[in-house]
C-alpha cells in the first residue's frame, strides 16, 4: 500500500488572540508544578499566585478589547469579539473574587489547598474558551472542562457527608445532562454535516426535510445547558449541590458556571439556531415561566441561608431566560437584557455569599435566623447585605433594577402577546421575590442578637476587599444604568 | 484467495476466543481468551483496510479494557471458578438462550438484506475517500481542523488526573458534621 502523504499546513494560529487563554493555561500550570516541587511549603503563595495571574489574564483581555479587531480562528471555532471579550472579562473578575472568598475559609478548614486553586483556574479556562467558542466540538470540550474541576471541587469538603454528596450529585446530573447534549449535538451535525455554527445557521435554514430531527436536536441541546443553569424542571441539583459544597464554591457554581451556561446558550440561540426561533422560542417560554415562579416559591419556604440563595439563583435564572423567549421578536434588546444581567447578577450575588461566608466565621450557622441583630455588632456587613438583597429584589439604586428593567424592555419590545404575557409574570415574580430578600432584611434590622451575643465580627482583609469590589459595582451599576447597559450592548456583534 | 482464508483462520479464533470466554471455568482465563477474539476482530478490520480501526481495536480494546477487567478480577478476589456459582439468578440460562436467538435472527435478517439501501444518503462526516488511507484522513483532520479541540481535550485530561488523585487520598474525617455549619 502507498501511503500518500498530505501536504501538512499549521492551521494559522493568531497568538494575540489566543493570549488571554494561554496566560491563564501557564498560572495554571505553574500552579500545579510549584505544587509539586514544593508541595505543603507552597500553600500560603498559592492563592496569590492564583489572584495575581487572574489579573494578568486581564491585560490581554483589555489589550484585545483596545484593539478592537474582530479575530477568527481555526474555521471559525474560536472567534474573539466585543462579547467575547466582554464575557471573558466578566468570568475572570468572578474568578477572582471566589479567590478572595476562598483564601480564610480554605486555609482554616482541612482541605487540599495547592490543588483547589489549580483547579479553580482549569475552570476558568474552560470559561473563557466557551465565551469564544462558536463550534459544537470545541463548545463541548470547553464546557466539559469548565465542569469535571467543579464537579471535584463541590466534593471538596471530603470529610463531610454533604459535600460527598453534592460532588456526587453534581456529577451524575451534570454527566446525565452532558450525555443528552450530545445527543443533541449528533442529531445536528447529522443534518448539518458541519459543527461550526455559521454552517449549521445556514443548514438548518434551508433544510426542511427534516425539520422533527432538528427540532429534537435542538431541544436536547437546550435541555442539557437547561441542567447547567439550573432550570426548572433540570434544577433539582442546586440547592443539595450548594448546601453541601464548600462556600466559595457554592458562589461560583451560582454565578461563574451558571454564566458560562448562559454565554454558551446565547451563542448556540443566537447564531446556530437563529433560524428556528420557532422551536427555541416556546420553549424558553415555559421554561423561564416555571423557572421564576417555582424557584420563588421554593425559596419562600427556606430557613437556611445557602439554600435561599440557590432557590433565588434559579429564580434568578428565570428572569434571564425570559428574553430568550423573544429571542428573535427582539433579538438585540434581548442579547442585552441577558449579558447585562449576567454582569449584574454576577456581582449582586457573590456579594451576598462573600457576607455570608463573613457572618458565618462567627455564627457557625447557615440560619436566616442567625443573622438576627446583625445590624447591632456589624452595621458594616449589615449595609453590605442590605444593598445586595436590595439588589437582588430589583430595588433602586442597587444594581438589580436595570437589569430587570431590560428583561422588560426586552420582553415588551417584542410586541406580542406571549412577550407582555411573560413580562407580566416577570412582574408578579419579581414581587414575590422581594418577601424573601425583606426576611433576611428584617432579621438584621429588627431582630435582637441571639443571646445577646454582640461580639463583633472579624472580618478578613482579602472579605473586605471582596466585599468593597462587590458593593461598589452593585451600586455603580445601579446608579449609572448607562454603564452596565453599554456593556450589554452587542447588536453588532450578531449582524448576521 | 487471500482474503478468504485470512477471513477463514480469524473467524475460527474469534469464535474460539468467544466459545472460550463463556466455557471457561476461570475468570482470568475467560478474560484472556478475550483478548484472542478481539485480536482477531483486529485482523478482519485490517482485511479490510480499515487500519485505523485496527490499532484503535489492539489498544483500546484488548489493551486498556481487558486490563480493567483483570483488574477488577484479581480485586474482587473471584479468580476461582466456585465463587461464580453463587451469584447465578433463576432462568439465567433460559433467558441467555432467547436473547441470543433474537441476535442471531437480526444478525441473520442484516446478512440476507445487506444489498438493499436504506436511505442512500451520504455519510455527512467523514465523506469516503478512496485514494488516500483513512489514518492519514483521521490524523490531517486531527492536527488541522480540529487541532484547537485535540489540545484542549489534553489539559481536560490532565485536570481530571489531578483531581482524580486528590480526591482519592485518603483525608481524615471530620470529627463532626458541625464544621458543615461554616455554610
Amino acid at each position: 500500500m502507498e501511503l500518500a502523504m498530505l501536504a501538512f499546513e499549521r492551521p494559522a494560529i493568531d497568538w494575540h488572540a489566543f493570549a488571554p487563554e494561554l496566560v491563564l493555561l501557564a498560572v495554571g500550570s505553574i500552579l500545579t508544578l510549584i505544587d509539586i516541587v514544593y508541595n505543603e511549603r507552597a500553600r500560603r503563595v498559592m492563592p496569590a499566585l492564583a489572584a495575581v495571574g487572574l489579573l494578568a489574564t486581564l491585560v490581554p483581555v483589555l489589550t484585545l478589547a483596545v484593539d478592537g479587531a474582530d479575530r477568527s480562528m481555526f474555521d471559525g471555532a474560536f472567534v474573539v469579539d466585543d462579547m467575547a471579550l466582554t464575557l471573558k472579562a466578566l468570568f475572570l473578575i468572578s474568578g477572582f473574587v471566589v479567590v478572595l472568598l476562598s483564601v480564610d475559609y480554605i486555609r482554616d478548614g482541612d482541605y487540599h489547598e495547592n490543588e483547589y486553586y489549580s483547579l479553580l483556574l482549569a475552570s476558568l479556562l474552560g470559561m473563557v474558551l466557551i465565551a469564544s467558542s462558536r463550534d459544537l466540538i470545541t463548545m463541548f470540550i470547553a464546557l466539559e472542562l469548565l465542569s469535571i474541576p467543579a464537579y471535584m471541587l463541590a466534593a471538596w469538603r471530603k470529610g463531610g457527608a454533604t459535600s460527598n454528596e453534592a460532588g456526587l450529585k453534581y456529577y451524575l446530573m451534570g454527566v446525565f445532562a452532558s450525555a443528552i447534549m450530545l445527543y443533541g449535538m449528533s442529531l445536528i451535525f447529522g443534518v448539518s454535516g458541519s459543527t461550526q455554527f455559521d454552517a449549521i445557521r445556514v443548514a438548518l435554514d434551508t433544510g426542511g426535510d427534516s425539520a422533527p430531527m432538528v427540532t429534537l436536536g435542538i431541544l436536547f441541546v437546550l435541555v442539557g445547558f437547561g441542567f447547567k443553569v439550573s432550570a426548572v424542571p433540570f434544577h433539582t441539583w442546586a440547592p443539595d449541590v450548594y448546601e453541601g459544597s464548600p462556600t466559595p464554591i457554592t458562589a461560583f457554581l451560582a454565578v461563574a458556571a451558571k454564566a458560562a451556561g448562559f454565554v454558551a446558550l446565547l451563542q448556540l440561540v443566537f447564531v446556530a439556531f437563529s433560524g428556528r426561533y420557532d422551536v427555541v422560542e416556546p420553549f424558553f417560554w415555559i421554561m423561564a415561566a416555571l423557572t421564576m415562579t417555582v424557584g420563588n416559591l421554593m425559596a419562600l419556604r427556606q430557613t437556611n441561608i445557602v439554600r435561599m440563595l440557590a432557590y433565588s439563583g434559579v429564580a434568578q435564572g428565570g428572569f434571564m431566560l425570559a428574553p430568550f423567549a423573544v429571542a428573535g421578536q427582539a433579538t438585540d434588546s434581548a442579547i442585552q437584557a441577558i449579558v447585562t444581567y449576567l454582569i449584574i447578577y454576577a456581582f449582586m450575588n457573590l456579594g451576598a455569599f462573600a457576607v455570608v461566608l463573613a457572618v458565618a466565621k462567627k455564627t457557625r450557622s447557615g440560619e436566616i435566623s442567625s443573622y438576627a441583630g446583625l445590624f447591632s455588632y456589624a452595621p458594616g456587613l449589615a449595609v453590605a447585605m442590605t444593598v445586595f438583597m436590595a439588589a437582588l429584589a430589583g430595588i433602586p439604586p442597587a444594581g438589580g433594577w436595570v437589569a430587570k428593567l431590560l428583561v422588560w424592555r426586552a420582553l415588551l419590545d417584542a410586541s406580542s402577546v406571549q412577550g407582555t404575557v411573560l413580562a407580566v409574570v416577570v412582574a408578579f415574580n419579581a414581587v414575590l421575590a422581594f418577601s424573601y430578600y425583606a426576611k433576611v432584611l428584617r432579621e438584621m434590622w429588627m431582630s435582637d442578637a441571639p443571646d445577646g451575643d454582640t461580639s463583633p465580627v472579624s472580618v478578613s482583609g482579602t472579605l473586605t476587599l471582596a466585599l468593597g469590589l462587590t458593593v461598589l459595582a452593585t451600586l455603580a451599576f445601579g446608579v449609572f444604568p448607562q454603564l452596565a447597559a453599554r456593556f450589554g450592548d452587542f447588536s453588532a456583534s450578531f449582524a448576521l | 484467495m487471500v482474503d478468504t482464508i485470512v477471513f477463514v483462520i480469524c473467524a475460527v479464533i474469534c469464535l474460539t476466543g468467544a466459545i472460550g470466554v463463556i466455557a471457561a471455568r476461570n475468570p482470568v482465563h475467560s478474560a484472556l481468551m478475550l483478548v484472542m477474539t478481539l485480536f482477531g476482530i483486529a485482523v478482519l478490520f485490517i482485511a479490510q483496510e480499515a487500519h485505523f480501526l485496527a490499532a484503535v481495536q489492539v489498544i483500546v480494546y484488548a489493551g486498556a479494557i481487558v486490563v480493567l477487567f483483570l483488574f477488577v478480577i484479581m480485586l474482587l478476589g473471584v479468580d476461582v471458578a466456585t465463587d461464580l456459582e453463587l451469584g447465578k439468578l433463576r432462568g439465567q440460562k433460559t433467558a441467555a438462550a432467547g436473547f441470543a436467538v433474537v441476535a442471531l435472527a437480526v444478525v441473520g435478517y442484516l446478512i440476507v438484506n445487506v444489498d438493499t439501501t436504506r436511505t442512500g444518503v451520504q455519510s455527512q462526516g467523514g465523506v469516503i475517500d478512496n485514494v488516500t488511507p483513512n489514518v492519514d484522513l483521521l490524523a490531517e483532520s486531527l492536527f488541522d481542523q480540529y487541532v484547537y479541540a485535540f489540545e484542549l481535550t489534553s489539559v481536560l485530561l490532565v485536570v481530571a488526573v489531578i483531581g482524580a488523585v486528590v480526591l482519592s487520598r485518603r483525608h481524615p474525617p471530620l470529627d463532626t458534621d458541625s464544621a458543615e455549619a461554616s455554610n
